[in-house]
């Protein structure tokens, strides 16, 4: 039977209408009708504007009666609509002062907050009309995707191997030899060699909507195109970006990247967002009016007293995370992609933000990560903080968790670059690193799992720069190389960028599997840069947001060309999958039947060298568990490294009783670094210089 | 859009011409509701089909339910490369039967 509200009950325009109801905001499908709603605390008048799709003027404009508003939050159920030919947005009057924060400008039309659906940047790099009334145009998503049962993965945090990739950057390049290269279509081709290489999981760079020509400039040299690349700009925080998908021409933008979901899942891999809500796309007072600054400018932004911007972003405005509106916006908005989506977890871009009280203060319990961390929908999901902003505030190890928030482990990267290039003094510090940073986690009560371990990540060098140049040569981006991080910690192992001496490319080899083999060994969470396995360079370009050529995208051709270091990085990752002890996710965790749980070795067993000058260092981890057929049985794992540059003996400890030391990897063995045969070793072994030997103490038959 | 039938190799084939989106979709919906009453095998014949939107690939992959709900096959016949190349990315591709032609239905026919 219908229902009696299916029926309008005004005409507006020549449009038919009733009273809608206020949530849930944005557009949703009602009986014969769309329901639009929309929030404004100060807004005096609010307008629903009507386009056909792509249309330059709109077909019909829409006040809403003062009936139609509950509280601060407008609506209207408007009928007969065509959805699919639709594109809708919102004009609100109100104060013009900037100095009390107030921006309404009824001039300007606004994207719907919560669209699920924005047109507009259909087709990545392909200039609009600049001139358009409303640039960004909410249209109506149906969301009834089909998954037949499939559900988010669940793998447990110790369990994950994150690989961090950029959705264009992974298949543009022809090398890549995928049918929709540079889309979301294009990675799930990729995903056979994903789940080939042993990742479970993957953590895409911003794929919430954004405008590739947001400062879009040409370099001033080589009037090369520079584009916002990365995407850590959001227009839309409901939307994935029509330009990443084969399908933005005909808006199915939504059900590709649902089918991206879904097909990771069905490889095992887990997809993990990088969500940026510290700031939005509107910039500062010198910005566009898109959609919060003309909706409510001193609700959704953290202004100074005289109404200006606070810029903890780095990027010209703060979003207000901590006013309840917009937390509940941001909690909003995890929700709908970890139940619509079926997203596994999400990160936080500059996250520090997040705990930032309206005037810029860090809060003790900051009410959006305590709303975050206690939701039932997000429950599941992993929450990783980027623990830093470009205000300063930086929290690795105090950021406010609630025994659910992971960090990226600044801390790690910067111990492990500098003990990989022999830096003095670093043992202590690879010791905490390796435990997954009891230093930093242990007090608070948090686990290993916390810390997500990387070594590079999008922001900086890959790891073939890291091992290839001594500073960032970032001339490409046009900034007169002043842009990026001084602070890499690199080594170029002999000469500055590409070299054919094959002792210094030896070296470099050498170093970048000695990266992976520590990575791959610590406890924590392990994070690896796309193409790293293989060998990816930007050409010392450390901070390459604005690039959009082959500098920037993934070079399959080095997979070939670089096929036995992608080999070691595979087999190393099976090994850590193979090995619980890795994965042990409790500080000061119980010792197994064998030996404890953790332990740190030298040249001598149980007697580490700390002092300033060591650069060698061995860990042994062991814990209890079940053999694939079920029978108890440990794990031994021990790990020697020596980044001196001479070689050095490491006796090894003594393999339990019944057991026998067997050598599984050795970086130094630049023939077989891995030993397929893992033959026994007895006493101990001179490991080379600069290299990194894995061991495991097997039963003896 | 034009619609009618037919009856191939024991498949009940509906012919469409002209494009399946928001506007169209509603008609071919009713059309298709009304023809589940005759317990067969359904083909769309979609050869003379330019152009599908999301709302289109909707009701096919509506209809679809419903035509297994029954215990029936249903098969798409003639699909232009740029509606199958959308349906894949989609996630809509691998519901269906798809063939190449209407030749095609007679060896189809067993699969049911």
């Amino acid at each position: 039977m219908d229902r009696i509200d299916s029926l309008p009950t005004d005409n507006i325009c020549g449009q038919r209408v009733r009273p809608g109801k206020p949530l849930p905001f944005g557009v949703s499908h009602v009986p014969g009708g769309l329901n639009f709603s929309v929030y404004t605390s100060a807004g005096e008048q609010c307008t629903l504007v009507l386009f056909r799709q792509g249309a330059a003027e709109p077909f019909a404009e829409l006040p809403f009666p003062g009936h139609y508003r509950i509280g601060d939050v407008f609506c209207m159920v408007v009928f007969g609509l065509d959805f699919e030919d639709l594109e809708y947005g919102f004009r609100i009057d109100g104060p013009f002062n900037p100095d009390k924060g107030d921006r309404f400008d009824a001039s300007k039309i606004l994207m719907d907050p919560h669209a699920r659906l924005i047109a507009g940047r259909d087709r990545w790099g392909e200039d609009p009309d600049w001139q358009r009334i409303y640039p960004y145009r909410a249209r109506v998503s149906l969301d009834d995707f089909d998954w037949q049962g499939e559900r988010p993965l669940e793998i447990p945090m110790q369990d994950l191997i994150i690989y961090e990739a950029h959705v264009r950057a992974m298949t543009q390049s022809p090398s890549s030899q995928t049918a929709h290269p540079g889309t979301y279509a294009g990675l799930v081709e990729k995903i056979p060699y994903l789940k080939d290489l042993g990742i479970n999981a993957i953590e895409l760079m911003p794929i919430f909507e954004f405008d590739e020509f947001e400062n879009s400039r040409n370099h001033p040299d080589t009037g090369e195109r520079l584009y916002n690349f990365w995407g850590y700009s959001t227009v839309g925080f409901f939307a994935p970006k029509a330009g990443y998908a084969a399908t933005g021409k005909s808006g199915m933008q939504v059900d590709e990247f649902k089918q991206l979901v879904k097909s990771f899942h069905k490889a095992g891999i887990e997809v993990i967002l990088d969500v940026v809500f510290n700031h939005t796309a509107e910039g500062n007072e010198h910005g566009p009016t898109l959609c919060f600054k003309g909706l409510d400018n001193k609700t959704y932004y953290m202004l100074t007293p005289e109404g200006y911007y606070f810029n903890f972003s780095g990027t010209g405005n703060t979003l207000n995370c901590n006013n309840p509106i917009v937390r509940s916006l941001v909690l909003d908005c995890l929700r709908y992609w970890a139940a619509e989506y079926h997203i596994d977890g999400f990160r936080f871009d500059l996250a520090t933000i997040l705990g930032r009280d309206p005037w810029g203060a860090p809060l003790p319990n900051p009410p959006l990560l305590e709303s975050l961390a206690f939701d039932p929908i997000l429950s599941s999901c992993k929450l990783i903080a980027e623990a830093w902003d470009a205000g300063g505030l930086y929290q690795v190890g105090t950021f406010p968790a609630f025994g659910r928030w992971a960090e990226w482990n600044g801390l790690y990267r910067d111990s492990v670059r500098r003990y990989l290039k022999g830096d003095p003094g670093l043992v202590g510090q690879i010791a905490q690193r390796v435990l997954g940073s009891p230093d930093l986690y242990r007090m608070s009560g948090r686990a290993p799992a916390t810390s997500v371990n990387f070594i590079t990540c999008h922001d900086g060098f890959t790891l073939a720069d890291l091992v290839s140049y001594n500073s960032k040569h970032n001339e490409a981006n046009g900034e007169g190389n002043r842009d990026g991080g001084d602070d890499n910690h690199s080594w170029n192992c002999g000469a500055e960028g590409w070299s054919d001496d094959p002792g210094i490319q030896q070296l470099r080899r050498r170093q970048m599997l000695n990266a992976f083999a520590i990575l791959l060994t610590s406890r924590g969470t392990p994070m690896l840069l796309m193409g790293d396995e293989f060998g990816r360079s930007q050409h010392g370009n450390n901070n390459a947001y604005c690039i959009d050529s082959p500098l920037t995208w993934v070079d399959w051709n080095l997979l070939k060309t670089n096929a036995e270091l992608q080999a070691v990085v595979k087999a190393l990752i099976a090994f850590r999958h193979q090995h619980p002890a890795l994965r042990v996710n409790r500080f000061d965790g119980p010792s197994s039947s064998l030996l404890p749980c953790s332990s740190f070795h030298g040249s001598t067993p149980w007697q580490p060298d700390w002092s300033g000058e060591s650069r060698q260092l061995a860990w042994m981890m062991s814990c209890d568990h079940r053999s694939p057929n079920g029978e108890p049985a440990v794990d031994i794992v021990y790990v020697a490294t020596n980044m001196a540059h001479h070689a050095s003996w490491f006796a090894l400890p003594t393999a339990p009783d019944g057991y026998a030391w067997h050598i599984c990897f050795n970086t130094g063995d630049n023939q077989h670094p891995i030993l397929v045969d893992q033959p026994k070793v007895d006493s101990g072994l001179l490991v080379g210089e600069r290299s990194v030997v894995i061991l495991q103490a097997k039963p003896r038959p | 859009m034009q619609i009618s039938k037919s009856t191939i190799h024991n498949w009940l084939v509906v012919h469409i011409e002209g494009q399946v989106d928001s506007k169209t979709s509603a008609q071919l919906n009713d059309y298709l509701a009304a023809e589940l009453a005759n317990d067969a095998n359904i083909a769309l014949d979609l050869r003379q089909v330019p152009f599908m939107s999301s709302a289109g690939l909707r009701t096919l992959l509506l209809l679809y339910r419903r035509v297994e709900a029954l215990g029936f096959a249903l098969a798409l016949v003639g699909l232009a490369e740029d509606i199958a190349d959308t349906m894949k990315v989609t996630g809509f591709y691998d519901f269906f039967i798809v063939l190449p032609d209407l030749d095609a239905l007679q060896t189809a026919a067993g699969t049911t």
